[in-house]
């Protein structure tokens, strides 16, 4: 059976159109707050270790993600690290384009067995592979604020 | 109480705005097509009127229209105007707004109703607001009216009609 009527030109075509006010806050949790702490004032990198299973995380968690064990050997990583992964962005998240692409890009920092994403700088564009030497390029210390923009971006050593 | 295998960190308020926190808006917009049938009862509640979908196979008249019978599983027949008057079938009456943020000292409450629209078959009909009536009087089977909006004000909105008030 068949429906008797049916929008035949796109034109009449309606949609009811909204938006869903949303604003949240949220707290980085007992790691997070440490890590970016550290970050701010003293612009150091912690991790844990779990040495059960021998995985140090980067940026660090409370727990073992392997052996659910808690946590709580703290240890100083360097602001190096090798690039595992990374991708070229040129839209943002509503999808417009970007007026410069964005390179983000999975970093392992040295002592760490886990990655951490963030923003690879525009100019490393052509230095990009897998594999490569980066180093964390930090925003000057009264400007650091707490949170993951603290880092501008990782660049690549030559 | 804490669970010592599965212990969470109880913040006070105090300590939630001293510790570092994320915060953001992110914009959630949507585009909802409302179809052939809410499509028109839109336009209709612009013009004043509010449409009706009738179906030939349980004679029903159905507020709000819709396209396809959930009884009969067919198709509906016809459009068909009904009255912008009807009975209260249910109602609330709460000092709570939508977001579950509370309505000051000086705000009425709301009286949320459902209102069997007149024209329509027994028990069919829609969700909208009461008003211009004291919260203590409002009954199960008061008769109400709409009040609409200007027609200038009108957009083609659920809001067209302010609220209904009885009559």
């Amino acid at each position: 059976m068949a429906f008797t009527e049916r929008l035949t030109r796109n034109v009449d075509m309606t949609a009811w159109h909204g938006k869903i006010p949303v604003h949240y806050r949220y707290t980085l949790g007992l790691a997070g707050e440490k890590f970016f702490t550290a970050l701010k004032k003293d612009g150091k990198f912690l991790a844990t270790r779990c040495d059960r299973c021998g995985i140090t995380y980067a940026p660090p968690s409370v727990y073992c993600e392997r052996c659910f064990d808690a946590l709580d050997t703290w240890i100083e990583l360097p602001p190096t690290g090798t690039l595992m992964s990374f991708t070229v962005v040129t839209e943002d998240s509503s999808g417009h384009a970007l007026k410069e692409p964005q390179i983000i890009g999975a970093v392992q920092l040295d002592g760490a067995d886990t990655v951490l994403i963030h923003r690879i700088c525009p100019h490393c564009v052509d230095c990009l592979c897998p594999g490569a030497r980066v180093k964390a390029v930090l925003l000057e210390k009264k400007k650091r604020a707490g949170g993951i923009n603290d880092i501008v971006h990782f660049e690549i050593l030559e | 109480m804490l669970n010592e295998k599965l212990p969470g960190t109880p913040m006070s308020s105090e300590e939630f705005e001293k510790a570092i926190t994320i915060e953001d808006h992110p914009a959630l917009e949507y585009a909802w097509d409302d179809g052939v049938a809410i499509g028109r009862y839109l336009k209709e509640l612009k013009n004043g009127r509010i449409v009706a979908r009738t179906c030939s196979g349980c004679d029903r008249i159905m507020i709000p229209p819709r396209m396809f019978c959930e009884l009969c599983w067919r198709p509906t027949d016809e459009w068909h105007f009904v009255k912008d008057t009807g009975v209260v079938n249910t109602f609330a009456v709460t000092r709570v707004n939508w977001d579950a943020s509370r309505r000051g000292p000086n705000e009425p409450p709301l009286m949320p109703a459902v209102i069997e629209i007149d024209g329509a078959s027994k028990g069919m009909g829609i969700l909208h607001l009461l008003g211009d009536v004291d919260p203590k009087k409002v009954k199960i089977g008061m008769k109400v009216k709409a009040v609409w909006k200007p027609e200038k004000e009108r957009t083609g909105a659920i809001t067209d009609i302010k609220y209904f008030k009885p009559y």
